[in-house]
């Protein structure tokens, strides 16, 4: 039993091999791309949205507002970055349902390479808001001596959460074909529903997560921090 | 379950890749699309509120404007009353003027008409009363009127023959003016009474279509004469006085 696509090898390209993982983030990215061309091609202020369009603006909106929730700003690029990781993840994950496709995030790879991502994405935003002094500061904060229990949990808040993301959608694809040798015409289809479920309560949670650090490092010094309870 | 580390390094660099494709092709697209469209509503209900401010200011205006036409309404018809009269007044006196002036222009063609009418009578009366008298005097007298006129005109003469050679002082000439040109028996008459009457004065005929019928003599400043005028000045005071009775509805009796 596969439980990573990463052992899964596509093709050799120049003594690389290419495994599932990389060639399914490369389908949904694809995907990704070729809607986003295929309906902002041609836009223009004075021409009435098309429902594409609606249902893109209605995405994008609806991200940008979740993002301000938490950073009560409007910016731009921490929504290029947190709306990014939820797309991606999102359309990976219900991309569970497409026979035969095992999805990036079901890799501990790509949830470990998120996750790097954002342990790298929120010093550097941190540091272009506010300056590396400011963000060295707040590992002293609210004394000196949370210093190593700051580090620590800013990389144990990586580490959590690639294994959480990893294990949730893995461990769907895991019992979905523990069930479908059991009861092979029920139960898979109520766990793959499920799964969809789970896929996008993992992607809004991971994004949330993301944009909460990102936002914790952007906030002012006297500001009071907005961090959401981790509850996952 | 292991970390493939190089696919996390290609997943990395595909995240990132995948982050630049949204920015270029999703975010940015879509977002400065909600920007530019929202401008463009401000933009439009900004105008619409302008339209909506001149709009209402145009009803408070024409509200205004009915209010004071609805007050003015009365003063309006009393001036309408007023203009309606003073411009009747006015055709009428512009009528009554241009009846009084068509009056005095009857009046004056039916004066000229009068005049002109009376005029030729006077010289049909003169005509026909020469031609009554002539043939009168043929029938009765076996003589012409001429030679009666100036057998008349000797009459006369002869009184006052001496005046009129005091009157002719150093002129040697009478002057015998008549209408139409004298008959020879009639200037042979009238020369042989000038000549005895009237000693070294040469006479001399002449005629003048513009005097009345009859004889003119003249000697120096002195003139003696008949002409039908006396008549027919009676003849006309007569017409005018029947014609004057006609106008006025009333016939006087002949000889009152």
């Amino acid at each position: 039993m596969q439980l990573t696509p990463d052992d899964i090898i596509v093709f050799t390209l120049a003594g690389w091999e290419v495994n599932a993982t990389i060639v399914n983030t490369w389908i949904v990215m694809a995907l990704l791309v070729g809607i986003s061309m295929l309906i902002t091609r041609n836009l223009r202020p004075d021409v009435p949205p098309n429902r594409w369009r609606t249902s893109l603006e209605v995405i994008v909106k609806l991200i940008q507002g979740q993002i301000e929730e938490v950073t009560r700003n409007s910016a731009r690029h921490v929504m290029y970055f947190a709306g990014t990781l939820f797309l991606f993840i999102a359309l990976s994950n219900l991309m569970l349902v497409v026979p035969g496709f095992s999805p990036p995030t079901s890799s501990l790879s790509t949830t470990a390479a998120l996750a790097l991502s954002v342990l790298v994405a929120v010093p550097v935003f941190g540091i272009a808001s506010g300056g590396v002094g400011h963000y060295l500061k707040t590992f002293i904060e609210p004394s000196v001596i949370m210093l190593p229990f700051n580090i620590i949990g800013e990389f144990s808040r990586g580490i959590s959460l690639a294994i959480r993301l990893y294990g949730n959608v893995m461990s769907g694809a895991v019992i979905a074909a523990i069930l479908l040798t059991v009861a092979p015409f029920f139960f898979p289809v109520v766990m793959d529903m499920l799964g969809l479920l789970t896929g996008m309560i993992q992607a809004y949670i991971f994004a949330i997560l993301a944009t909460v650090y990102i936002s914790s490092a952007t906030a002012e010094p006297d500001a009071p921090a907005l961090k959401k309870e981790d509850k996952s | 379950m292991s970390i493939d580390w190089i696919t996390v390094i290609a997943q990395i660099a595909n995240f990132l890749v995948l982050v630049w494709l949204l920015k270029r092709f999703l975010y940015r697209p879509i977002l400065d699309g909600i920007d530019a469209r929202e401008a463009e509503i401000k933009r439009r209900m900004a105008e619409a509120g302008e339209a909506e401010k001149k709009a209402q200011a145009a009803e408070a205006e024409f509200r205004q404007q009915q209010k004071q036409l609805l007050s003015d309404q009365d003063a309006v018809v009393k001036q309408a009353l007023r203009e309606s009269e003073d411009q009747r007044d006015s055709l009428l006196a512009e009528a009554r003027a241009k009846l009084e002036q068509e009056q005095q222009d009857w009046h004056k063609h039916l004066e000229r008409e009068r005049q002109k009418f009376t005029a030729q009578l006077q010289r049909t009366g003169e005509e026909t009363l020469l031609e009554l008298t002539r043939k009168a005097l043929r029938d009765l007298a076996d003589e012409s009127l001429e030679e009666a006129i100036v057998r008349h005109v000797s009459a006369r003469l002869r009184p006052i023959a001496g005046e009129l050679s005091d009157a002719a002082g150093d002129s040697k000439e009478a002057v015998a003016t008549t209408r139409d040109t004298l008959p020879e028996a009639a200037q042979a008459l009238l020369l042989a009474d000038v000549k005895s009457l009237l000693p070294g004065i040469n006479l001399r005929f002449e005629s003048d279509p513009q005097q009345s019928p009859g004889l003119v003599l003249r000697v120096g400043g002195a003139q003696v004469a008949w002409t039908v005028d006396s008549y027919t000045e009676e003849f006309d005071a007569l017409l005018n006085e029947r014609m004057a009775a006609g106008a006025s509805g009333r016939i006087q009796p002949a000889g009152t």
